[in-house]
């Protein structure tokens, strides 16, 4: 008899995100303006616990499910209860909030300890299922650090189960097609990327679930040692709204005018990736090697940064140059000079800050290197240029640690990409990718050589191992970067910083994030979104072996069947044609991405992929390897069309860095005519057609 | 799972938590405070499938109000939602694009002569949101212990022989196809005492009662439409306009004394929160243009230059569509042997009975009275369940809703006969008048056009974002079309299919040549294709519960 615990959240209702939601000065939510709901992904695990709780065919097995969060909270509980939940847990106390991931997975953890030894009783014999993510922080991490905090094999991105043999199988999306795997023996944390029957209230049941017990515990209750803003690893520095999309959003009245803007705008290239990146103030310095020991231009927020160079003109104005030598009488000087906006207490700060030169942070800039195949992926070599230009701003080495059975092969390539230090790490027992026995050979090596940054690609495989590999080595980690900038905070005395930018609720908000009470500063980077240096087989680097020692009991995943789509894909063509569920059918999928691909491939002279939307593979229309968006592939072609795409954020995400994105779809509300350049509205299998035609002309 | 058979019995079921089955409960409540009582509703949320102009009589919200929740009057939501009094009332006859009459005045007079229309005066009365009145009320009544639960669609009364026993609910998680999914969950039948109706206008489980339990109406019931948009001005607008007033317009554009159009209704501006004008445009539904869309008489109304200078340049925040019942008292479904609205413990209350009162153009008020009135048969009838029906019609027919909606007893139905030209002050002879037969508004269709057309077709995907309408995608049409044929052979070559062009939510498509419900998932709940189908060929059923529009502010 196995019991389930399943995790849900409370989480603004981002489908109902209007512009007013945003406070237009610091591009906060509003939450009051929001309804809460249950997070979609975490009604879809209950439902999915429910449905392994069925074929297991154990009609005594419990679900219980959890959650923290404010008293209010409760709904998310109430939810469970009036659909499948027997018994409900909340955690909710003050010194609970505020929270980071690592903050949040470490008391839910000791939650599920008490869960599973007091109100349960059901000893190694259960399963914590959750949502693969929560739709307002995005960022996966929470369930794999439960799962390192309970020393639990986790298993990530679940859409399927099936019951042989007195076990689960499950069917999880892996990078380029799906994976069956079963945990080697319970416990096990499953994490649900898509379970399309979420359950239905009845009305019994609802009346039932306002009356029903519902335990309660606080922060003693559980006696976790990281919780809240002191426990947290991550400290959010600063939220503004995100810059306006500079897509053009423009409706085309008929595919013969289409077909001349796809092919003008192919030509011309005219680039939204460009226009959206080109911001730089300069690359960052080290203060010693500034030619003023005032110019602060790197500071953490505008608002310091104006701080400083207010400081540095009135210094200089009063020809003050060595900070050393500030008196009281220069301070009083100094302090009428920069008027009222500067408290006392604030000059000193600021003052005292402007003596550091010594960085917070030493040792090595690193990419943990991700492969199949004996090949590297190219989400890699994006890290290895972004990490070259940070260890040069702060005159270090990059490193890429690299582990597998055999990897050596694969370091010349990560030379020339931009490493100086090759980390490699191979054993046997590394052949096939199982999170337990990665994390902890890639942590062996973080802790013997400190790197100072360490970057993961935000891939299906980067956001299960970051999470478990920071939790270990106890480093914060933020998710899904598309920003990775060198500051200071000067003021606290802390130089070279890592600055790590990540949109968050769904895109409508950005969030400046930095690490603290770590060794090392590590994130997740979106895919396409760095750029890769040309490669330099000249470059020159190192190749040093990191021996670990691991046993069969680190590899706590039986893979039983790998399925990866058939033949070549290119992803990284320079135009990509998509359909979605709009296609109706396979053969109507086939037909017209095939004959839009034909033409526009005759046409523009180049390559064009096909590619589709999760909903297109789960329907069955083309393979899981043509799937693009945040768990298939991201992509940043010249050019992208998307047929019959509704536009979910899930999808978009994996085609922001595409210059032109063309859309066809016959419901004219479909959030993508939002989110692309040029739109028609109207059913595919007429505009595509006529679409192919012009494009003959 | 825990046993929570138990909780599938209630005493009350109220169906409808709307204003006249949130009365119910709280009256109830205060009656017999031990009784349990719940109150379901499909929509997802209070207030989401509640609108209306509104313009609200005080008493019997106060009567309600102050036996329920002393003190209501200084809360904040109180405050909140019963913000604008009316002191300006304006009613103007506007007889063409730009002109606008006051005939205010002559209403007054009317009053004053005791005749039928002097009614329609609206002085401090409150105008207010319905849907945040309903949000409010529904709140008092869970403080008060009463079981108010959304997103629950109701299907039909059970009966068990001739006795109705409880209310069955519509079925989950079936596909397009009618195959049962795997979280597929049956309709509860909830076993119930008493079971109160209060569903609004045309209510599903009401007209499918009034079927099976042989009720019968007098004069069939008549309809209008009403869409209505919420529209954001500037300060300087809207306190040009001010927030105590209330504007009725009658005329252009649905009605012109010569060339016509000729139909029934108005159009109405009516002051909301801060900055914030509700614009409306209400027709009977007896219109008899095949290619008449209300929302095109809206448009026209908003481009008069009376309303324009008040909302251009706004926007549209908020909308939505519903219909009215206007038949008036004699349109009221009644038992045949013992006259009850209603038969043994099921009652008819509000919209679902038709309590409008064509006169004063207003309904709320006795919406909140028939709550009151039902919530004192079943008080009165805890021994004897089936005894409700009876004295709830008894308490009716004493109160001030029989009073006044007999004195409107034939004012709709003298307009529907004579048209608004000659019916209008016919009227005027008011209860003296005899009752006219009239038909049922979809036999009335004509293959003439409205003349009036603007050359923009309405933008009905913008108003269906913004009434913030939604459905699972993957369920049955819930809008069922009687016979595809009808449709192809008749309708399409004599009238060119009016549900597309009417439905205010653009369910309805011409599709490879055969109209059909192509986008269930617009759909506002109004109901108006299957009273307007000029075959009758359309039947609205309920999708399921937490689908529909989600109106907060309508």
């Amino acid at each position: 008899m196995s019991d389930y615990i399943i995790l849900v959240k409370q989480v603004p209702d981002v489908s109902q995100i209007t512009d007013n939601a945003f406070d237009p000065e610091t591009g906060t939510l509003v939450r009051a303006r929001l309804a809460s709901v249950i997070n979609e992904l975490d009604a879809q695990a209950l439902a999915f616990a429910r449905y392994m709780k069925m074929i297991s065919g154990d009609a005594n097995a419990r679900l219980v499910a959890l959650t923290m969060g404010p008293p209010m909270a409760d709904d998310v509980l109430r939810y469970s209860l009036a659909r499948a939940a027997d018994q409900v847990v909340l955690l909710t106390d003050r010194a609970l909030g505020g929270a980071d991931t690592v903050a949040t997975a470490n008391p839910l953890a000791y939650a599920i300890r008490r869960i599973t030894s007091e109100l349960l009783q059901c000893g190694d014999d259960y399963l914590v299922v959750s949502g693969m993510q929560s739709v307002d922080g995005d960022t996966a991490q929470v369930p794999a650090q439960i799962a390192e905090e309970l020393k639990l094999p986790c298993i990530a991105y679940v859409t399927g189960a099936e019951y042989k043999s007195n076990r689960f199988e499950f069917t999880r999306i892996i990078s380029g097609g799906s994976q069956t795997v079963a945990a080697k023996k319970l416990p096990a944390v499953v994490t649900v990327a898509k379970y399309e029957y979420p359950l239905f209230a009845s009305f019994a049941g609802t009346r039932w679930a306002t009356k029903a017990p519902m335990v309660k515990w606080g922060a003693d209750d559980i006696k976790a040692p990281m919780i809240g803003a002191k426990g947290s690893k991550t400290a959010v520095i600063r939220v503004f709204p995100p810059g306006k999309s500079t897509r053009k959003g423009k409706q085309v009245g008929d595919a013969g005018e289409l077909a001349r803007i796809i092919v003008e705008s192919f030509k011309k290239g005219d680039s939204h990736a460009a226009a959206a990146t080109k911001k730089e103030d300069g690359k960052y310095l080290l203060p010693q090697r500034r030619t003023n020991v005032f110019e602060r231009r790197w500071e953490g927020t505008a608002k310091e940064q104006e701080d400083y160079n207010l400081l540095a003109k009135v210094l200089k104005d009063l020809n003050i140059t060595d900070p050393g030598k500030i008196d009281e009488a220069a301070q009083e000087k100094i302090l009428a000079a920069v008027g009222p906006s500067f408290q006392k207490k604030a000059l000193e700060d600021m003052l005292a800050g402007l003596k550091a030169t010594e960085p917070a942070f030493h040792g090595e800039v690193w990419v943990v290197a991700e492969h199949s195949d004996g090949v590297v992926h190219p989400a890699t070599f994006e890290l290895t240029g972004k990490a070259r230009e940070l260890a040069d701003s702060l005159e270090t080495k990059v490193g890429v640690c690299l582990a597998g059975e055999s990897v050596s092969h694969m370091a010349k390539e990560l030379i020339a990409a931009g490493a100086d230090n090759v980390y490699a790490i191979e054993h046997e027992l590394l052949k096939e990718f199982d999170p337990t026995a990665y994390r902890k050979a890639i942590a062996d090596a973080i802790d013997k050589y400190v790197p100072q940054i360490v970057l993961y690609a935000a891939t299906p495989q980067g956001r299960m191992l970051a999470p478990m590999v920071s939790y270990r080595t106890g480093c914060g980690l933020t998710a899904d970067c598309t920003g990775l900038d060198i500051r200071d905070s000067t003021r606290k005395g802390e130089i070279g910083l890592l600055l790590q930018t990540r949109p968050a609720l769904g895109g409508n908000v950005m969030a400046t994030i930095r690490t603290k009470g770590s060794k090392s500063q590590m994130a997740t980077a979106r895919p396409g979104v760095m750029k890769r240096l040309p490669a330099d087989p000249a470059r020159k680097g190192k190749i040093i072996k990191h021996e670990v020692e691991l046993t069969e009991d680190d590899v706590r995943l039986e893979i039983i069947r790998t399925e990866l789509g058939h033949g070549q894909v290119n992803l990284h063509a320079d135009a990509i044609v998509s359909g979605g569920k709009g296609m109706q059918s396979r053969d109507n999928y086939e037909k017209l991405v095939g004959e839009l691909t034909s033409a526009l491939s005759r046409k523009l002279g180049t390559q064009v992929e096909r590619g589709a939307s999760r909903a297109a593979v789960e329907q069955g229309f083309i393979g899981r390897i043509h799937q693009v968006g945040q768990t298939g592939t991201s992509v940043g072609p010249k050019l992208y069309v998307a047929l019959g795409i509704s536009g979910a954020i899930q999808h978009m995400i994996g085609v922001a860095n595409t210059e032109t994105i063309v859309a066809i779809n016959s419901d004219p509300n479909a959030p993508i005519f939002k989110q692309c350049d040029y739109y028609v509205i109207g059913v595919v299998e007429e505009v595509v057609p006529k679409l192919v035609a012009a494009l003959k002309v | 799972m825990a046993n929570y058979s138990e909780y599938g019995k209630v005493s009350v079921l109220v169906v409808g938590a709307g204003p006249a089955g949130l009365s119910t409960a709280m009256q109830l409540k205060v009656l017999k405070p031990e009784i349990d009582i719940c109150v379901i509703d499909k929509a997802l949320d209070l207030g989401n499938h509640n609108l209306s102009g509104a313009v609200l009589e005080k008493e019997p919200l106060a009567t309600l109000l102050d036996a329920a929740k002393p003190g209501w009057r200084d809360t904040d939501e109180a405050k909140l939602v019963l913000a604008n009094v009316i002191d300006k009332d304006d009613i103007m006859f506007l007889p063409g694009p730009h002109g606008a009459i006051e005939i205010f005045p002559m209403i007054k007079m009317a009053r004053g002569m005791g005749l039928g229309f002097g009614q329609m005066i609206h002085h401090g009365d409150y105008s207010v949101s319905i849907s945040r009145l309903t949000k409010w009320l529904g709140g008092i009544a869970r403080g008060m212990g009463i079981e108010v639960l959304t997103g629950f669609a109701a299907d039909h009364v059970v009966f068990d022989g001739a006795a109705a026993v409880g209310v069955k609910l519509v079925d989950q998680g079936v596909n397009k196809e009618g195959h049962k999914q795997p979280n597929y969950v049956e309709g509860e039948t909830i076993q119930a005492r008493f079971t109160v109706l209060a569903e609004g206008c045309d209510g599903l489980v009401t007209e499918r009662f009034v079927e099976k339990a042989g009720l019968k109406r007098e004069s069939p019931q008549l309809f209008s439409l009403g869409v209505k948009e919420l529209i954001k001005v500037t300060p300087e607008q809207y306190n040009k306009f001010t927030r105590g007033r209330v504007v009725h317009a009658m005329g252009y554009p649905i009605w012109t004394p010569v060339r016509g159009p000729g139909m029934f209704g108005g159009g109405i501006v009516y002051a909301g929160e801060q900055d914030h004008l509700a614009v409306g445009m209400i027709v009977g539904l007896d219109w008899k243009y095949h290619d008449f869309n209300t929302q095109d008489a809206l448009v026209r109304f908003k481009e008069h230059k009376f309303v324009k200078q008040f909302i251009e340049g706004g926007t549209v925040v908020e909308a939505g569509a519903k219909m009215i019942p206007e038949g008036g008292w004699r349109a009221v479904p009644r038992d045949p042997q013992t006259q009850s609205i209603g038969k043994g413990n099921v009652m008819i209350l509000g919209d679902s009975a038709g309590f409008v009162n064509m006169l004063k153009i207003k309904g709320l008020h006795n919406a909140i009275d028939s709550g009151i009135q039902a919530a004192k048969a079943v008080a009165a009838s805890l021994d004897n369940p089936n005894a409700a029906a009876e004295k709830y019609t008894a308490n009716v027919e004493q109160s001030n809703i029989a009073r006044e909606m007999k004195l409107a007893q034939n004012f709709r139905q003298t307009v529907a006969k004579f048209g608004p030209l000659q019916g209008m002050p016919l009227s005027v002879l008011g209860s003296w008048l005899p009752k006219f037969h009239v038909e049922k508004d979809y036999e009335m269709m004509t293959t003439a056009s409205y003349r009036l057309k603007p050359d923009m077709t309405f933008d009905k995907d913008t108003f269906t974002a913004v009434a913030a309408t939604a459905h699972r995608e993957e369920q049955p049409t819930h809008l069922k079309i009687t016979d595809p044929a009808i449709c192809l052979e008749k309708c399409l070559p004599v009238f060119n299919a009016p549900c597309v062009a009417f439905c205010p939510a653009g369910v309805y498509e011409t599709i490879h040549g055969q109209p059909k419900p192509a986008n269930p998932s617009n759909c506002l709940h109004c109901k108006t294709c299957q009273r307007k189908c000029p075959y009758d060929n359309i039947r609205w059923t309920a999708p399921e519960g937490g689908g529909g529009p989600r109106y907060k502010r309508m």
